[in-house]
């Protein structure tokens, strides 16, 4: 309904100061708290992949982003058999939980919605 | 009536006196080079030629993927759009590569003219080269021009000849090794040392001189104005290859080169003597080789000019490795035979045949553009008339002397079918 990403209040809450001031403190601790840094995930490998846009954006990963994000999922997916979170040194530290995959994926529904535009496009020649 | 007939020749006398523009390196475009010629057809078209083909580039095949990406995205639109967009206007776009160069080429209706030149514009000036286009879009255009090009036989036989004779430079391949790793990093360091104004000319057909200089002028002006690239010098080493193929009629190619650019008006003239298509349809041809060629066998002469070297040769390709031997050894009976000297009559009618070859070339715009990218960059008079007057010169004595030359040197000699049954050069009598 709401695209690969999911909803988002961020840009709305980034755009006011104040609203901004309010709430980056709590998505900081809210973050860190939902846990998945401790499985040694950075937040772009939560996206649900299973969609054709996703897939298209994870093409584009460069070959080092692909490795380095399969052994990510299969590094969580061990701990998760274990039942416990992985070793502290391991965890994701907050500077390297950055938004690879999203460029890439907003970059794919730009050109599908360029594709809908020219699609639908009425033409007047003057 | 009277008048509307009057109007009809006057047009008629207009669109014959502009018949050639001459190449203008405007000052303002600081080096871009514009030739135009209204034939006064309702359709314009304008070609970019760029220095940018396959003997310029530094890894084999970076001068093919750079063809394939034209057309991509740019700063201005993405390659949806440039496709959309030209589809409304009802144009058509494409690229082309040769040895020397990169042709990008808008074909339209009169009056789009500032929407094609700004597309053609928009790719010398902000192509963004983005990586993952490479992959999904333009690699497997590169691997199916490898595809097709290795599937054709004389495809395969000429790429070979071309390496045999010279090496280097001229020598190295239109198409992408089957397994290249290309990244756009090298793309956009051959691309950025490509597009500088000295090695742009711009070519319009159907389309007036001065309204194609200023749109130019105006779209070309932020392009670099770093001089021409060169490639070293061309030079002739000849050779023999043997290439197994299970695909297409057994071929053979015999060749020779050369570096001397004055005789090119005596090749062009001796290919016409060696060609084999009939003037009348079902007929067989009186070229003396269309006799001697066995049934079943198809024989063409190709002459190849380039800015500082040319290739001459006859591509056999026959059913049976038996006919391919036969007329090979016709076809060097007759290079023999020519480098003797032909008589006065044969050759009146031989460069009778060459001069209209050229001239009705150049009545085709993909002709014209040939004809001029040769002469374009140099900076050569790029009338007609200077492609023809050449013809005039030639005389039985020139001929024959251009010929013996021409075959002393060491042969270009190629198979590709089966090579265990095909000739090897000396059996041809080479």
């Amino acid at each position: 309904m709401f695209g690969p990403l999911g909803i988002s209040l961020a840009p709305y809450v980034r755009s006011s100061k104040t609203l901004s001031k309010w709430i980056k403190p709590i998505a900081t601790w809210y973050a860190d708290a939902s846990g998945y840094r401790k499985y040694g995930f950075k937040y772009d490998d939560l996206i649900m992949e299973e969609n054709d846009q996703v897939q298209r954006a994870l093409k584009r990963l460069t070959p080092q982003e692909t490795y380095d994000r399969a052994y990510r999922l299969k590094r969580a997916s061990h701990a998760s058999i274990l039942h416990k979170p992985l070793e502290k040194e391991q965890w994701t530290p907050v500077s390297a939980d950055v938004r690879y995959l999203k460029p890439h994926v907003l970059g794919v529904l730009k050109e599908e919605a360029e594709r809908q535009k020219w699609d639908s496009i009425t033409f007047n020649k003057h | 009536m009277l008048s509307s007939r009057a109007l009809t020749i006057q047009r008629f006398a207009t669109t014959t006196a502009r018949g050639f523009a001459t190449a203008v390196a405007d000052a303002a475009a600081g080096g871009v080079k514009v030739a135009a010629v209204d034939f006064g057809q309702p359709t314009s078209a304008v070609t970019v030629l760029v220095k940018a083909g396959s003997r310029f580039q530094n890894k084999e095949g970076l001068a093919n993927v750079l063809k394939n990406f034209a057309f991509k995205s740019t700063a201005k639109r993405s390659a949806i759009g440039t496709v959309r967009e030209a589809e409304l206007y009802g144009g058509l776009l494409s690229a082309s590569l040769t040895r020397e160069h990169l042709a990008l080429t808008a074909e339209f209706l009169r009056g789009d003219e500032a929407f094609f030149v700004d597309v053609l514009s928009s790719f010398i000036t902000s192509a963004r080269f983005t990586r993952h286009e490479l992959g999904e879009y333009v690699q497997p255009l590169v691997s199916s021009d490898t595809l097709t090009a290795s599937s054709n036989p004389a495809t395969r036989a000429l790429e070979a000849a071309h390496a045999l004779a010279f090496r280097s430079g001229l020598g190295s391949s239109l198409f992408a090794p089957e397994h290249s790793h290309i990244g756009v990093d090298e793309i956009k360091t051959f691309a950025e040392g490509a597009f500088a104004k000295g090695n742009i000319a711009v070519v319009g057909t159907n389309i007036e001189a001065s309204t194609l200089t200023k749109l130019v002028d105006a779209s070309f002006a932020s392009v670099a104005a770093t001089n021409a690239s060169t490639a070293p010098a061309s030079k002739y080493f000849g050779g023999e290859t043997r290439i197994e193929s299970h695909e297409g009629p057994q071929t053979v190619f015999i060749g020779f080169g050369t570096t001397d650019s004055s005789t090119s008006a005596e090749l062009a003239t001796l290919t016409a003597h060696l060609s084999t298509t009939p003037l009348v349809k079902w007929a067989k041809g009186l070229s003396p080789l269309a006799q001697a060629v066995p049934e079943g066998t198809a024989v063409q002469s190709v002459y190849l000019p380039y800015s500082d070297a040319s290739l001459f040769g006859v591509v056999v390709s026959s059913k049976t490795t038996e006919g391919a031997k036969e007329a090979g050894k016709a076809v060097v009976e007759t290079l023999k035979k020519a480098a003797k000297g032909l008589t006065e009559q044969e050759l009146k009618s031989v460069v009778a045949k060459a001069k209209f070859g050229a001239a009705s070339e150049v009545e085709s715009r993909e002709g014209l553009v040939n004809v001029l990218g040769s002469k374009i960059f140099t900076g050569a008079d790029v009338s007609v008339e200077s492609t023809l007057s050449a013809f005039d010169k030639v005389t039985a004595s020139s001929f024959s002397q251009a010929v013996s030359t021409l075959i002393s040197a060491k042969p270009t000699f190629v198979v590709v079918g089966d090579s265990s049954r095909l000739p090897y050069a000396d059996e041809l009598g080479l």
